[in-house]
């Protein structure tokens, strides 16, 4: 029998690198898993077009959830983007998409979703769980990526907030922060301005991302559904209000000099 | 002159950070002793009180206590590095460097916590390594967040009679930087891409740790307390993977 049996969870970002990951391991611990986001991808969890952005959108589907399913055991808010640029390089356009996506769409899915994570949180002994997606970048900066940066370290803060507010009612609310994690968005990094990654060749970078890390290695999607799944799980039930650093060890260290 | 007429101990002046630290009291106004191992070193500043004692013991702590008397402020300084890794360190490694960079601190604090008026400031010199590591500095890196943990500690215990925070250099430069660099296989570009990786694009002088002493020994300072504050240029802000550097 699964962790997550009997659980239901929502996933946003559900068809992407990290998102797929999840829902499939959610599927896979007796999960009934929706997977929200705007395209499909064939993938696990029943495929829900959603987006982040569309309060009326966010408000219609967590009035159908509720018909549905009652209570809402665990949200996964993973949808975000990346802009790869510095601010000098980021247009208001740009820096306003990515703050609506990254932070405002996790607050409105987090605000809807309230009433029927509260309902688990009465019936659950370990209460809902909430786990957001922050980033290392949330605390130590990546070149060429600033408002993604600056997204990261609002998410931190405000899975903090959902924690103090929320505990008392038997929400459990996390963020996790992965480093690097073999998805479209690190390849799309690797080719960013700012990284340092443009034009060079990508078997020779990954080489060299790989050597950075204590564990000679990055992270695969299914590394970070670990951690997501064990935050849903009744185990988790006295973490609360953290933020789970899950990258190799890469920022247990000082920068590496070549010496 | 802001720190005019304040009493000042620094541990370990003999050079580099210390020293820094010495000659900018007294620049500002501060009567200062400093204590090291050794003798008094050739040349030292005649205004500069110098103390040979080594911090690792209590009792040459007390004999120095008795010295100084009554100070106002306090800087811990004094400290060793050892490059091993923990499978590589000794029994010997251990009492050498926990005995300095650990037991000296607290020695010099319980010693001297007694002895300072109010208002009075400890300053400890930390380090980026007690917050992430250097390779192959174990415990050093250990000793280092060691010093974090009592620094908040006293700061929480002893105020509001004395303040107490902590500096956390990244990489100053002092001899022990280019010694580091003449053991790279191709020194000019180990310092190059050390550079790069700094965002102020160079390394820290002895002066710019010993100006935010400064800062945190006056009572410009009279509210804060408890706090480890970095001085890195930079550093520690990056993330350690650096495509660009490649």
């Amino acid at each position: 029998m699964g962790v997550l049996e009997g659980k239901t969870a929502f996933v946003t970002g559900g068809t992407g690198g990290i998102g797929s990951a999840i829902c499939e391991r959610f599927e896979r611990e007796g999960a009934d898993v929706i997977a929200a986001d705007l395209t499909e991808n064939g993938g696990s969890g029943t495929f829900h077009r959603y987006d982040v952005t569309d309060e009326n959108g966010v408000i219609d589907t967590f009035k159908e959830l509720e018909s549905k399913w009652a209570k809402l055991d665990i949200l996964v808010n993973a949808a975000g983007i990346e802009i790869e640029e510095t601010i000098e390089n980021t247009t208001l356009e740009q820096w306003n998409r990515i703050f609506a996506i990254n932070v405002t769409g996790m607050f409105l899915t987090s605000k809807y979703a309230l009433p029927l994570l509260r309902e688990a949180g009465k019936v659950s002994p370990a209460g809902a769980s909430v786990i957001n997606f922050g980033s290392y970048d949330g605390y130590i900066a990546d070149p060429g990526l600033a408002a993604y940066c600056a997204t990261k370290g609002a998410v931190h803060a405000l899975t903090r907030a959902m924690a103090c507010d929320h505990g008392p009612e038997g929400i459990r609310v996390n963020a996790i922060c992965p480093g690097y994690v073999d998805t479209p968005m690190l390849q799309s990094f690797f080719e960013g301005d700012g990284s340092g990654g443009d034009g060079g060749d990508i078997e020779t970078l990954q080489q060299a991302v790989r050597d950075v890390h204590p564990m000679r290695t990055y992270g695969k999607p299914a590394d970070i559904a670990n951690l997501v799944n064990w935050l849903a799980s009744d185990e988790a039930r006295y973490a609360a209000g953290q933020l789970w650093v899950i990258d190799g060890g890469l920022s247990a260290q000082v920068q590496q000099m070549k010496l | 002159m802001i720190l005019q007429d304040k009493i000042a101990l620094v541990t370990g002046g003999r050079q580099g950070i210390g020293r820094a630290i010495a000659d900018t009291f007294v620049d500002e106004g501060a009567l200062v002793h400093v204590c090291g191992r050794g003798g008094r070193p050739d040349e030292f500043p005649k205004e500069i009180s110098w103390q040979q004692i080594d911090v690792s013991s209590s009792g040459q702590v007390a004999d120095l206590a008795s010295v100084v008397g009554r100070c106002d402020v306090l800087v811990n300084n004094a400290g060793v590095q050892i490059v091993k890794a923990v499978a590589d360190t000794t029994d010997e490694d251990w009492d050498t460097l926990m005995g300095a960079n650990a037991k000296g601190v607290f020695n010099v604090c319980r010693a001297f916590i007694p002895l300072m008026n109010d208002g009075g400031s400890i300053i400890n010199i930390g380090s980026i390594s007690g917050n992430v590591a250097d390779p192959g500095m174990a415990l050093y890196n250990a000793s280092k967040a060691f010093v974090h943990g009592l620094t908040r500690s006293i700061a929480v215990d002893h105020g509001p009679h004395i303040r107490c925070n902590a500096i956390c250099p990244g990489w100053i430069e002092t001899g022990m930087l280019d010694a580091g660099f003449d053991l790279a296989n191709d020194p000019e570009k180990a310092r190059q891409d050390a550079l790069n990786r700094h965002a102020m694009r160079r390394f820290g002088k002895p002066q710019d740790v010993a100006k935010l002493a400064v800062w945190l020994a006056s009572d410009a300072a009279s509210f804060v307390t408890g706090q480890c504050y970095i001085i890195d240029g930079g550093l520690t802000a990056a993330s350690p993977l650096n495509p660009g550097l490649f």
